[in-house]
């Protein structure tokens, strides 16, 4: 690049750059109460993860935590069950997405209300319900044993099955919502027009629509995801204490046995797993999204 | 079989009269579209030759995108067959059917480049991988982009989309190539290169196409036959100097450039000839009608000679207020006032009678009785 080019690039750029630095200053409020009432607890409790009892600064707690097999179970299943349901809701979404931009005018309404209306209700709510449905003399018992199908009633609450089932229903808005969001921007004809190039139904949706919907799946499940590892009231309620995992140890670690330290050791290692999720997603779509410019 | 007689009559089966209709390379019978109560195609009937490039020109809501996209199978139809060089299509998948396509709004794909997009159909029907990259040079060669390869679609201009699309249809062979609107997002100068472009690459590869337009002018510049569309039928399927000057019904009349028409009533008919009651006069045509019979008069604005009140002529004559006068640069049209839905227009070829015609002068336009057409009354 010469000189005068140089130039003229970054003149061009100036301008630019102040504007940002200008509009930067709308993010103050925001910032300063993130920062003082999140960020300084958070860092708070990072200290507090690497002071052991004597008050010295330690890795001993992280140690600690990771060589006892019991805690070891409850971090693998909060991933098991986090990564089963953003695949549930994906699987339940993915279509549920298209349906809806296909559907247009005012089913589309209906779909938006109906998947939105429910965030208003309230997890305890809606988690509460899904144990009426699971109990042994709840709805999905009754018809399996009316049509029977079984003699008696199958357990269902209490399961890590009823509680992938029920999670995926809570977090499911927030999977369709961005990949609907992705669909809608789709030329309608991208299909037709690999139809007419010879392309069948599946090389069609494999070499097309999903790489463009990518951008969608991939916010879709950093949401569901970092929302399923760390959910606390979903698993209490359809659960109960019989599952741990890492929100429920950090609640009774710092309620229950005052260990301060096992609690922040468990906050940070979430707060590790969550953090983890949302910088590879946005890598990955950085990635993605440079391949589709 | 009236079906076919009339179809016949109206140019729609055959180029040439007598050739059997499944010598055609498209051979379109009897399709019908219907959503719900709506019929979208009703009974249409259509042949094309092989290497022929017509036009599907009709306003908007004519059903003539509905008939390009049943003819690529992206749409099913009601009832009716679809036959492509001899081979029934008419159920066939849209993928199995090798009709290329060309898109309004192109349909390219944006997370590929632009050798990407041309590979797409060669890679999807199982080309040999030596020969991909060849084919593709060759297909970036001919539509001028060889240098924008590895460029990513969105970042081209829309001209150089609608080479890409054009490319990436070519590329895989087709036996037919459909092409909706293609020209309808490129501004007008772009546009005109682009058409005398486009029309010498499909004759140069002998290519059968079928262009969906709403601008006459477009379908005009493109096709040596145009069907004229209107409510899901071609009310006519001819080349450009029939449509303009014999046309079918009265809405490729109104359709297909400009003409003086007023409405009236039959007062006498005789031996082809009619006599027509209108409010600027009696006129004279040929049509059988029965008398009574509420009809439109018509004919072309540069078979009108006009003459200055006073001054006379032979055939039909009308006299009548000049309520505008346009310059067209090589012409002039001269607008009279007319009543409700009646045009009534004549055209003058050069710029220097503009001064001897003003506004609110009263003209006396003649014509041959010969040349006027009479048509049913719309709506009947």
């Amino acid at each position: 690049m010469s000189a005068e080019a140089i130039t003229a690039s970054v003149s061009q750029l100036a301008p630019v750059a102040k504007e940002r630095d200008r509009f930067a200053l709308l993010a103050l409020p925001g910032l300063l109460y993130l920062g003082i009432l999140f960020a300084l607890p958070l860092l708070i409790l990072l200290v507090k993860s690497l002071i052991n009892a004597e008050g010295d600064l330690s890795l001993a707690g992280y140690a600690a935590f990771f060589s006892d097999p019991f805690n070891l179970s409850v971090f693998w299943r909060t991933l098991r069950v986090a990564l089963l349901t953003t695949l549930l809701s994906l699987v339940l979404a993915y279509p549920t997405a298209f349906a809806m931009v296909r559907a247009g005018g005012w089913i589309l309404t209906l779909m938006l209300v109906a998947m939105v209306l429910p965030l208003s209700v309230g997890v305890i709510v809606k988690a509460f319900s899904w144990s009426i449905v699971l109990r042994s003399n709840g709805i999905v018992n009754q018809a399996l044993m009316g049509l029977g199908l079984v003699d008696e009633p199958v357990r269902l609450l209490f399961t890590e099955t009823a509680l992938v089932f029920g999670a995926a229903n809570i977090f499911l808005p927030f999977m369709v919502l961005p990949i609907y969001a992705v669909v809608r921007q789709l030329d309608p004809n991208l299909s037709g027009a690999a139809a007419t190039l010879g392309s069948g139904p599946l090389r069609t949706f494999l070499t097309v629509t999903l790489p463009l919907t990518l951008p969608g799946i991939i916010a879709g499940v950093a949401f569901v995801f970092s929302l399923a590892v760390s959910m606390y009231v979903i698993p209490s309620l359809i659960v109960g204490e019989r599952h741990q995992n890492l929100a429920m140890m950090i609640a009774r670690a710092f309620l229950f046995l005052r260990n301060e330290q096992l609690g922040s050791v468990i906050a940070v290692v979430l707060l590790a797993i969550a953090t983890a999720v949302v910088f590879s997603s946005a890598l990955l779509l950085r990635l993605v999204e440079r391949r589709q410019r | 079989m009236l079906a076919t007689t009339e179809a016949e009559a109206r140019g729609v089966v055959g180029a040439s009269a007598g050739t059997p209709a499944d010598s055609h390379h498209l051979v379109i019978r009897d399709i019908i579209k219907k959503y719900r109560d709506l019929t979208v195609l009703d009974t249409l009937n259509m042949a094309i030759g092989k290497g022929e490039i017509v036009s599907l020109l009709g306003p908007s809501g004519c059903g003539k995108t509905t008939l390009l996209r049943a003819i690529a199978g992206l749409t099913d139809t009601s009832a009716g067959s679809i036959k492509l060089a001899g081979r029934e299509i008419t159920r066939v998948a849209a993928h199995r059917r090798n009709v290329g396509v060309v898109f309004q709004s192109y349909a390219l794909f944006p997370h590929l480049t632009v050798a990407e997009n041309i590979a797409f159909g060669l890679k999807a029907r199982g080309a040999p991988r030596a020969e991909i990259p060849d084919r593709v040079a060759a297909s970036l060669r001919m539509v001028r982009m060889t240098d924008l390869a590895d460029r990513s679609i969105t970042a081209l201009s829309g001209g150089q989309q609608q080479r890409v699309a054009v490319a990436r249809a070519l590329v895989v062979e087709p036996e037919l190539l459909l092409l909706d609107e293609p020209f309808s997002a490129l501004d007008r100068k772009l546009r005109e290169t682009m058409q005398v472009e486009l029309k010498s690459l499909l004759r140069d590869k002998g290519m059968t196409a079928i262009f969906v337009t709403h601008d006459q002018e477009e379908a005009l510049a493109l096709s040596n036959r145009i069907a004229v569309m209107n409510r899901g039928r071609i009310e006519q399927f001819a080349d450009p100097v029939t449509l303009y000057e014999k046309p079918a019904t009265g809405f490729v009349l109104e359709f297909v450039g400009l003409s003086t028409r007023v409405s009236g009533r039959v007062t006498s008919a005789a031996d082809g000839q009619v006599q027509i009651e209108t409010a600027y006069g009696p006129l004279q045509g040929r049509g059988k009608f029965a008398p009574g019979a509420s009809v439109i008069a018509a004919v072309r604005p540069e078979l009108i000679s006009v003459a200055r009140d006073g001054e006379s002529g032979t055939g039909n004559a009308i006299t009548i207020p000049l309520q505008d006068v346009m310059c067209l640069g090589s012409k002039t049209h001269l607008y009279g006032t007319a009543r409700d839905s009646d045009l009534i227009v004549a055209e003058i070829s050069g710029t220097a009678p503009l001064a001897q015609f003003t506004p609110g002068q009263s003209v006396a336009l003649t014509w041959p009785s010969d040349s006027t057409l009479v048509f049913p009354a719309q709506g009947q």
